[in-house]
């Protein structure tokens, strides 16, 4: 036979690639994020055929619960979160390649034994460190790695890392742990990870501009009134509580989520897809963006009301939530290009808890014909054209566009023309974090934030946080839940003749 | 006149003039807003192999294919009848099988051909119009036997060859690893068993043409009457052999990479919906040439 440098069986293969050998290593192994997202992403991905036939997972966190008790842990979240009601041989088999290290993060002896696990697993190809555990364990965890030479690989193996959002509270604290991140791992090996970026919809963005030749040239001021995305949460603070109450709806949904989604709708053609080509030409759009003044951004905080069907309470009443807490559950924002692309064309975020419906979109809204041809004819005013992409919960893009009334006389009414991932093409559509988990294992950051584009985010948010502190008000206004904002968010956008839209 | 039961029993009676008016009206009536429509799917064989592919169809029909479901036979103006966003013409004279496909199909999107069976002279005029063509008969070698020129005309597959993908996959993974890849040089041998030899024979094609065997390697093909298509695969021999084994549950495979004596990797792969639905549905997302399936069927054809 012929000699193999090169695996000659993955050529013509109908299942997408899959990373070679590879351990994965997850910090904050018995927490929430883990059990819901990580561990089914982890087994829909190895029923997908997605995971290499070499792989393990090595959990590590507080709890002592060793390797039975995280593999016990691992089939309650398949039987909660992935609707698996009794192990299956996937999962038996997954289970079977686990290990647990329990201790405390600050003690080195824990990265001693996760070395040995790592070795003795013999995954010569690659090791993804994941920390989801709390931002302020992050320094220490990756200082730890870094000193326990986890960071480096001494086998010719990759080594990379995943870091959960929230990347730092403020631009200095953003600095502060991209230097930390940068001694011990090389930008290349890290991989920020947004979970929004990870949706097929967000991704279909880029291919529904730059694989189709008739947006593209109506994606300018020119033909574009203005955009507005909105993400809306009806659940309220949950057992986020302490968290919460420092970050708010800026740096928890802002700072990243919309910022991202903003730099894809707003970006250049990138010259190839590759990560860089993508993430410099996101970058672009990010640093076109205008300081945000007090004009540009309005806060509120949600009080008692009546949502999907039943009474809750005000923000403030939540269990963990300081009775004077004065963080934003509510936030809306107007944001403008200085570019050539965009210069007079906001864009209009809003986000917000304890919302009538989840939803999250982008809508962007033509301007109307220069011409209303049709006013002498038809009683009603043209509807401008609206383009929505769906993010969730209905993955999809639609169009709506005005049609002629059937009838004699000449009457216009507006159509929805619809495309739903879930219906079009068959087949199920990954979890963002199977997406993710398999980038970061393949070495693709195309869909992680890279070092400038989270500090460059933390600029444009961080003197609105500075104001907000230097106000020091002692109540903000009030969202009554289950309503679509208040009279102050409605307020920013109809200064400018405009609407929020009725989601 | 045909005892056969209507391939879509629940469908509306109407000329064959009638069948686009029909459709639309339904599409009014009945369907669910925001259906994006994809793509065509001809499904041409016998009344009998038809019938059980119309089940197949009606779930695609959920995700936006129009089905079109042709059985062969000697009438030029065949029974029609239309459900959602199904036809099925019974009893058509093949004669006229490309007039009725160009007649119906979508235009300007993809259309795949689910061939299962009747005259394979017909195949050339259908790949002409088709996108993709796919097999689907009991013994393939009539239609194996054309798979090279009428791949010249457009992409052609095999739904054996599908049921194949995820066999195909776990075997490649394990030469993902470098002791695999060294090991298998010296692999001279490989047994495939199951209850469909063709379905064999191509998994030996397949090998064959991506590791670009030479005669060295002894191809052992033995046929389980009764059992999976396949059942067990096992490529090398003693402490070196790369296994592939159906699970009890008949849902998974068993694997497992010995070299040297020692496990180099061992899991279990879940082998997929292998539904008919499934399968066709698998070969509606491809929208490119298979190589690695004309090369296969190509070496296939020389395996005994």
């Amino acid at each position: 036979m012929v000699s193999l440098p090169l695996n000659p069986l993955q050529d013509g293969l109908r299942l997408e690639p899959t990373p070679g050998p590879a351990t994965l290593v997850i910090f904050g192994a018995s927490g929430d994020l883990t059990r819901r997202k990580l561990l089914p992403a982890l087994y829909r991905l190895s029923r997908d055929q997605r995971l290499p036939a070499r792989f393990s997972i090595i959990g590590v966190a507080r709890e002592e619960f060793g390797d039975d008790g995280f593999k016990q842990e691992f089939r309650e979240s398949l039987r909660e979160f992935a609707g698996l009601t009794d192990e299956d041989e996937v999962a038996h088999s997954l289970s079977e390649r686990m290990r647990y290290v329990g201790g405390d993060f600050k003690d080195p002896a824990i990265y001693q034994q996760v070395a040995r696990h790592i070795a003795e697993m013999d995954s010569s190809g690659g090791v993804l460190f994941y920390l989801a555990i709390p931002p302020g364990a992050y320094p220490n965890v990756i200082e730890q790695l870094g000193a326990a030479g986890l960071s480096g690989s001494t086998d010719g193996g990759w080594r990379r890392i995943i870091i959960e959002k929230p990347f730092g509270t403020d631009l200095q604290t953003a600095r502060e742990l991209n230097q930390i991140v940068h001694r011990h791992f090389d930008e290349e090996q890290v991989f920020r990870i947004d979970h929004y970026l990870g949706k097929e919809t967000v991704q279909n963005l880029m291919a529904f501009r730059f694989a189709n030749g008739m947006f593209e040239p109506v994606w300018n001021r020119r033909y574009i009134d203005h955009v507005q995305i909105t993400a809306a949460e009806t659940v309220g603070v949950e057992r986020r509580a302490a968290y919460y109450e420092g970050a708010g709806g800026l740096r928890d949904m802002v700072q990243n989520h919309l910022m991202q989604l903003l730099s894809l709708v707003a970006m250049e053609p990138p010259i190839a897809f590759t990560a860089e080509s993508v993430r410099d030409r996101k970058m672009d759009a990010l640093l076109a963006a205008l300081p945000l003044g007090p004009e540009h951004v309005v806060r509120a905080q949600y009080h008692a009301g009546w949502v999907t069907g039943a009474e809750v309470p005000g923000y403030r009443e939540e269990p963990g939530v300081d009775a004077a807490s004065t963080t934003e559950t509510l936030v809306a924002l107007k944001v403008q290009l200085d570019s050539w692309r965009w210069a007079g064309v906001p864009f209009y975020l809003r986000t917000g808890k304890r919302l009538p419906k989840r939803t999250t979109e982008i809508a962007i809204q033509f301007r109307r014909p220069p011409l209303q041809i049709f006013k002498r004819v038809s009683q009603s005013s043209v509807a401008p054209n609206l383009l929505i992409v769906n993010v969730q919960p209905d993955e999809g893009i639609s169009v709506r566009f005005e049609a002629k009334l059937p009838g004699t006389r000449m009457q216009l009414a507006p159509v929805m023309m619809n495309f739903r991932y879930g219906t079009a093409f068959g087949g199920t559509v990954p979890e963002a974090y199977e997406t993710l988990l398999l980038d970061a294992m393949l070495g693709d950051p195309t869909l992680f934030a890279r070092h400038d584009f989270v500090e460059s985010s933390w600029a444009l948010i961080t003197p609105v946080h500075e104001r907000w502190r230097a106000e020091a008000l002692t109540a903000l206004p009030a969202h009554e839940a289950g309503e679509w904002g208040c009279p102050e968010m409605d307020a920013l956008i109809e200064r400018d003749g405009r609407r929020w839209r009725t989601l | 006149m045909s005892t056969n039961p209507p391939l879509l029993p629940l469908g509306i009676e109407v000329p064959f003039s009638e069948i686009e008016v029909t459709l639309g009206s339904l599409d009014d009536g009945k369907r669910a807003p925001g259906r994006s429509l994809t793509a065509t799917i001809v499904v041409v064989g016998p009344h009998a192999r038809l019938a059980e592919a119309a089940q197949a169809v009606e779930q695609l029909t959920d995700v936006g294919v129009r089905a079109i479901l042709i059985s062969d036979g000697d009438n030029p103006a065949p029974s029609v009848r239309v459900l959602d966003h199904a036809v099925a013409l019974e009893g058509l004279r093949p004669d006229y099988l490309n007039n009725a496909v160009a007649a119906l199909r979508l235009s300007s999107l993809p259309m795949l051909v689910w061939w299962r069976g009747g005259s394979p002279d017909v195949l050339d005029g259908l790949a002409d119009l088709a996108d993709r063509l796919v097999f689907d008969v009991e013994d393939p070698a009539a239609v194996w036997s054309r798979a090279k020129t009428l791949s010249e005309r457009t992409a052609t597959s095999d739904l054996r060859w599908t049921k194949l993908t995820r066999w195909r996959a776990l075997m490649a993974q394990f030469f993902d690893l470098p002791e695999v890849r060294d090991a298998a040089r010296s692999f001279n041998r490989i047994a495939i068993e199951g209850a469909d030899l063709p379905a064999a024979r191509l998994y030996a094609g397949w090998l064959a043409s991506s590791l670009e065997w030479t005669s060295t390697v002894a191809i052992d093909v033995r046929a389980r009457p009764g059992g999976a298509s396949i059942e067990s695969i096992e490529f090398g021999d003693g402490d070196q052999a790369l296994t592939l084994s159906l699970g009890a549950s008949g849902r998974c495979v068993e694997t497992t990479a010995r070299v040297q004596g020692r496990v180099a990797a061992s899991r279990v792969g879940y082998l997929g919906d292998q539904g008919l639905a499934a399968l066709i549905g698998e070969e509606l997302r491809i929208r490119s040439r298979d190589h690695a399936f004309e090369r296969a069927v190509a070496a296939a054809q020389g395996v005994v």
